[in-house]
């Protein structure tokens, strides 16, 4: 078993040694996203490893020396981590067809399913242990200079955070080719879930159910022992409402692209439309994950500068009452924003990705269409359209839910009129998603070039 | 039926094309013609230059020396967006698999030249509904390329390459990717109802059987096409 396990991993490793141009992209970028990963639940980990609230720690205008910010500041490291993975997940799509390719060569050179599964998960593994690496070798300094003498439970954390990164990039590559049925004939192909959709739609049950019985269990267990159940409450409760939202946004982005796809096509007059449409009703869960991403960081953007608003409001007004200086609450609101800047630029730049790679496995195809005489500013609206038709509903959707927040917290706070202001965060990153699609135009341009048709 | 060298005062003409990718030379000097309703053959080896010089005819590439003249003009002095708009509405393309976009019905496939041509999508459709009779496909109007077999799809798409009625269809190995008898189907589609239109065929193709059908047949050997003549 370890041999073979070693064997598999020499392969894996020559396979990615020799990988071409667009495999190196795809180790390279789920690199990236691995690394980015690593160093958010880094210090998320080393953060919640520190007990007590006795830390003279300077960083981030104290907040990290307090349990109750400090909770806060792990919370919003652990959100990070929701665009990052849209973003691994884009990377995983690169390069689709010229994996399936070479797991097809694999099979035709006596490789088995498993094995071939085996050596594509490990393939995925190695980028992911380069990225906890190189995020791992910076961290430690920059933990070890700031903190002058760690306890060891924070270097156990450490070290399971960097271990398991790699382990669940693996498992995750493993994963993703559950449904992909290699041939030792040589050919690959998909096999698709029965009812596209179930998956999340179902999650977002199972979390709902789970946030349910948690609340009924406290209800239970707070009449005899009033403290007891708080120690796994809380954790439960944010894991449950974690998944619902996570899951629930994905089932609803996937089912808005369904809805607008089915409702364009049989209405839509001209032919970009009639593409872009019939492309989303074809596959609405292509970008479902990304497009998730987007909706929340556009609720979280939208709610935060609502909520921004009010506090800078009511910071102006108590000035002379506070029981901190001013920038003890500032600093936490310029680290949220930039927090929520960093998810925006990450769902940004998976959008980005996997438009890209949309039109890289359909190069050959759109090269035809070009041939054949469609013109390019069709198949550039067509490109366009396909993000821009199912974000506006749901961005929309979003921007009030941001707002809602605002509103709720200033009904909680008492204080005057809800910012609309807020409602500017949806258009611009609305426009920001279709100007991160529109970087995938260049490529559109080289893909329908004439030499393309010699791979139809 | 149309015999020996007549460069002069085709419907489209290529004079002396060279054409390059990279290092390779795939066209050295060929020089091919295709008169009116005319079904020409252009056969050789695989690397012969079969494709590049149907690509340099239909606009596709631009060659990089010789002219194409179509209909008295020159493509070389066309710009891209008037080169696209000629494919459109005066050429018809076929390949041997891969035109036909995946995700659209194959009515709206067939619809699409129209579409972009300006007719609406009612109108586009009921025409493409008609097409598909033609080409033995009706009843598929709802089907996606992916679930018709490969013959009924390469009907699909002649009928596509036919409907805004051009001058001349570039085919190039329509039957490439069929078995001998969805090939033959196919073919016949295609000869009957280009007798029918008066449509211009140049017809690339390494299968003699293919090329039978043609009513002349040009030889392409090294990028140089050979002495033409009638086809068997």
């Amino acid at each position: 078993m370890t041999a073979s396990l070693l064997s598999d991993l020499r392969l894996a490793w020559q396979l990615t040694r020799g990988a071409g141009r667009r495999e190196w992209w795809r180790t390279g970028l789920t690199a990236t996203g691995a690394a980015l990963a690593t160093g958010f639940a880094l210090a998320a980990g080393a953060l919640a490893s520190l007990r007590g609230g006795h830390h003279s720690d300077s960083l981030a205008g104290g907040l990290l020396g307090e349990p109750g910010t400090r909770a806060g500041v792990i919370l919003a490291l652990l959100l990070l981590l929701v665009p990052v993975l849209g973003f691994l997940g884009q990377c995983a799509r690169i390069g689709a067809v010229h994996r399936d390719r070479r797991l097809a060569g694999l099979r035709l050179a006596g490789a088995t399913p498993g094995q071939v599964r085996r050596i594509a998960a490990l393939e995925t593994g190695l980028a992911c242990l380069l990225g906890s690496a190189v995020a791992t070798a910076v961290t430690v300094p920059v933990l070890v200079g700031a903190w002058e003498r760690p306890p060891a439970l924070t270097w156990v954390v450490l070290a399971l955070i960097a271990l398991a990164v790699p382990v669940l990039g693996a498992a995750a590559g493993a994963l993703a080719l559950r449904r992909v049925v290699a041939s030792p004939l040589g050919w690959v192909r998909r096999v698709g879930p029965a009812r596209p959709g179930r998956g999340p739609g179902r999650l977002f049950l199972a979390a709902l159910l789970l946030v349910a019985g948690v609340a009924l269990l406290a209800a239970v267990t707070a009449s005899g022992t009033p403290r007891g159940p708080s120690l796994w409450r809380t954790p439960m409760t944010v894991f449950g409402a974690l998944l619902a939202v996570g899951a629930g946004s994905v089932w609803l982005s996937g089912a808005a692209c369904r809805l607008v796809g089915r409702t364009l096509a049989v209405r839509a007059r001209s032919a970009a439309t009639l593409i872009a449409a019939e492309r989303l009703r074809d596959d609405p869960w292509a970008a479902a994950r990304t497009h998730a991403a987007v909706l929340l960081v556009t609720v979280a953007g939208t709610g935060f500068v609502s909520v921004r608003h009010i506090v800078t409001e009511a910071l102006r007004e108590d000035r002379h009452r506070l029981a901190e200086s001013v920038s003890y609450y500032t600093t936490g609101l310029d680290l949220t924003g930039a927090a929520i800047a960093v998810g925006l630029l990450i769902t940004l730049s998976a959008l980005a990705v996997g438009t890209a790679e949309s039109l890289a496995v359909r190069r050959s195809g759109l090269a035809a269409q070009v041939a054949a005489g469609v013109p390019r500013a069709v198949l550039v609206r067509a490109l366009l359209l396909e993000t821009a038709l199912p974000l506006a509903p749901a961005l929309l959707v979003a921007g009030v839910g941001g707002l809602a927040i605002g509103a709720g917290y200033s009904s909680l706070t008492a204080s005057g009129a809800l910012p609309w202001s807020a409602l500017l965060v949806p258009l611009t990153v609305y426009a920001a998603c279709l100007l991160a699609s529109a970087t995938a135009l260049p490529l559109l341009r080289r893909t329908v070039r004439p030499s393309e048709l010699r791979h139809t | 039926m149309n015999h020996g060298d007549n460069t002069a005062g085709g419907l489209l003409t290529g004079r002396r094309l060279v054409k390059a990718h990279g290092r390779t030379e795939a066209l050295r000097g060929a020089t091919v013609t295709l008169d009116a309703g005319e079904i020409l053959a252009v056969t050789g080896p695989s690397g012969s230059g079969k494709s590049t010089l149907a690509h340099c005819l239909s606009g596709i590439t631009r060659p990089d020396a010789g002219s194409v003249t179509y209909a008295g003009r020159r493509l070389e002095e066309l710009p891209e967006k008037r080169l696209s708009e000629l494919r459109r509405t005066e050429f018809g393309v076929v390949f041997q698999f891969g035109q036909l976009i995946p995700e659209l019905t194959a009515a709206d496939n067939v619809a699409l030249p129209l579409m972009l041509a300006g007719a609406g999508r009612a109108e586009a459709r009921a025409t493409a509904g008609e097409w598909l009779e033609r080409f033995g496909v009706r009843g598929q109007e709802d089907s996606r390329p992916g679930e018709l077999s490969g013959g009924q799809a390469q009907r699909v798409a002649l009928a596509r390459a036919l409907v805004t009625g051009p001058r001349v269809v570039f085919a190039d190995e329509p039957t490439g990717a069929l078995d001998s008898l969805a090939g033959e189907q196919v073919m016949t589609a295609l000869v009957h109802t280009v007798r029918e239109t008066g449509t211009a065929v140049l017809l690339i193709t390494h299968d003699a059987q293919v090329a039978a059908y043609a009513d002349r047949e040009v030889r392409l050997c090294d990028g140089v096409a050979a002495p033409q003549g009638a086809a068997a």
